[in-house]
């Protein structure tokens, strides 16, 4: 991450930042019905290649299993009756609701944690020279360290169970937003700044009224990034003892080789990470169309 | 012009480690009165707008504004750059409306009407900037700093990225306006044209380190306009300082 000086970077063009004749290339969206149509086009085929690669043979269910079988998996998952929990056992079928619900759930503690830490955090990194300095090396050996190292430390700070789980999710999210509010904020134009002051804006007010608002585009790419992150460290958070989760599920999976279950928790990861992010940015949306080129 | 100054600077210099960029500025420029500096590209005349306006402290000298020292910026004396300065999360409106709101003026809302009037934004008030055009959003960023009546105005080269004909309006609107509110203006800019358009008196700026070569007064009758470009005082001023300028 390259912290600016905030004071130090003279001679910004906010005409060519922020206004019309930006020089950033942009490139217009698709319209509804096309990108529609692009995003389901790969899927389309690839679901068409692995059809006839199962069904000749060519791809054997050891490898990986044919559609049939994970469709028939799939519906076992969402619509099999539920059994009578068995301690120490992690159920698959008619389980979807509870693993999905445990999941997100502690996604959403962790993230919600992770929030709360990183944008003041990121804030004071952004703003403040000598806190940038102070604490940007150690913090950046500090976010250098893989998630799944985080692991062992968790269990012996947590112990087995939630608040483990809570706490490797929360280091996996909170890196983006410290990052992206950090850098965004210190490169709030100098001249938004000065202009708020010769208004009369209080130096106390400038965080809150020119730096947030200015810096939010930047700040909402890092709530998606952590927000991703943060639910792909919900299959390493898992690991520390949950038997409840898609990531417990999927384990349990792996110990008896039961391929279309890690696959049905893999699909169901991606699904529930796309719907996060839409969610997010749906919410986000009214806040920076602003800065839509 | 007797009047009292409504800005003065006294020896003011400035360097960034060695290198020097002001060198003993003096100026001063009285109520109602545009004074332009003039000066070529780098010469540090944003660095001497920037201290005027309390951004930027001097190494030497003094700055006064209404007999007190300048040491921060104020509403007293705003700063329009080049390129719009105009907050882009927020409508025209709400821009214009920011330091009325910021210093509690409870006419906030009058006076944004006023200055939407004034300055013919009226119908584009609820647009956000980077739905004006430049010559618009100049306008704005003009009237977002009038809203708080600042006895003061510091213009750094405001329409420096207009084309020409947008130019030449936007200075005629510029003219009327600060006549109209006699409010004092140190006009920042290397445009000769520009300088003795809007000017009463022109000081002219050295290369870096930026020291005040000459003084020249413009003594042109008003109201001055696009006519005025084709006066013979205008036009011989105009051969005179472009002969001292290339000659420097």
């Amino acid at each position: 991450m390259a912290l600016r000086e905030v004071e130090g970077d003279a001679g910004l063009d906010l005409g060519e930042v922020l206004g019309p004749s930006s020089e950033i290339a942009t490139r217009r969206p698709l319209s509804g019905w096309r990108r529609v149509l692009a995003g389901l086009a790969l899927p389309a085929v690839l679901l068409a290649t692995w059809a006839v690669l199962s069904g000749t043979g060519v791809l054997s269910d050891r490898i990986f299993p044919s559609p049939g079988d994970l469709a028939h998996s799939a519906h076992d998952f969402v619509a099999a009756p539920r059994r009578a929990p068995v301690p120490g056992v992690v159920p698959f079928k008619g389980a979807a609701v509870r693993h999905i619900r445990a999941s997100v759930g502690r996604w959403a503690q962790g993230y919600a944690i992770a929030v709360c830490v990183g944008l003041p955090l990121g804030l004071g990194l952004g703003l403040s020279r000598w806190m940038a300095a102070a604490l940007d090396p150690l913090y950046q050996a500090v976010r250098s360290v893989p998630i799944t190292a985080w692991l062992p430390i968790a269990l012996v700070w947590f112990g087995l169970g939630e608040g483990a789980a809570r706490f490797l999710i929360f280091i996996g999210a909170v890196s983006p937003i410290v990052v992206a509010t950090a850098d965004s904020t210190a490169r709030v134009p100098r001249q938004l700044v000065d202009t708020a002051r010769m208004l009369g804006t209080r130096p106390r007010d400038l965080a809150r009224r020119v730096y947030l608002p200015a810096a939010l585009p930047g700040i909402v790419t890092g709530l998606r990034l952590g927000l991703t992150l943060g639910w792909t460290s919900v299959i390493v958070a898992e690991l520390s003892g949950s038997t409840s989760g898609l990531g417990a599920m999927m384990f349990a999976a792996r110990e008896v080789t039961r391929l279309d279950q890690i696959i049905i928790g893999m699909a169901t990861f991606g699904i529930i990470g796309l719907v996060g992010d839409v969610l997010l940015r749906t919410v986000a949306r009214p806040f920076v169309r602003w800065a839509d080129a | 012009m007797n009047q009292p100054a409504a800005l003065a600077a006294t020896g003011v210099t400035k360097a960034y480690g060695r290198q020097e960029v002001l060198s003993g500025i003096d100026l001063a420029v009285a109520a109602g009165e545009v004074l332009a500096v003039l000066g070529p590209s780098g010469c540090g005349k944003s660095t001497l707008l920037r201290v005027l306006a309390g951004l930027e402290r001097p190494d030497q000298g003094r700055v006064e504004a209404g007999g007190a020292a300048v040491t921060r910026p104020s509403p007293e004396r705003p700063m329009v750059v080049q390129g719009s300065t105009l907050f882009p999360w927020l409508s025209l409106r709400d821009n214009l409306a920011w330091g009325p709101r910021a210093l509690g003026d409870r006419k906030a809302g009058a006076i944004v009407d006023e200055l939407l009037e004034a300055t013919g934004l009226t119908g584009s008030a609820d647009l956000l900037p980077r739905q004006l055009s430049g010559g618009m959003r100049q306008r704005a960023a003009i009237a977002q700093v009038l809203a708080n009546g600042p006895p003061l105005l510091l213009l750094d080269e405001p329409f420096g990225a207009l084309d020409a004909q947008t130019r030449l309006r936007m200075q005629e609107w510029l003219i009327g306006l600060l006549a109209d509110r006699a409010t004092a203006t140190v006009l920042v800019t290397h445009d000769v044209e520009e300088a003795l358009l809007l000017g009463h008196r022109l000081l002219r700026l050295s290369h870096r380190p930026a020291r005040v070569v000459d003084e020249v007064r413009v003594d042109l009758a008003p109201p001055r306009g696009r006519a005025t470009l084709t006066d013979p005082r205008f036009v011989a001023l105009k051969a005179s300082v472009l002969a001292q300028v290339l000659d420097a």
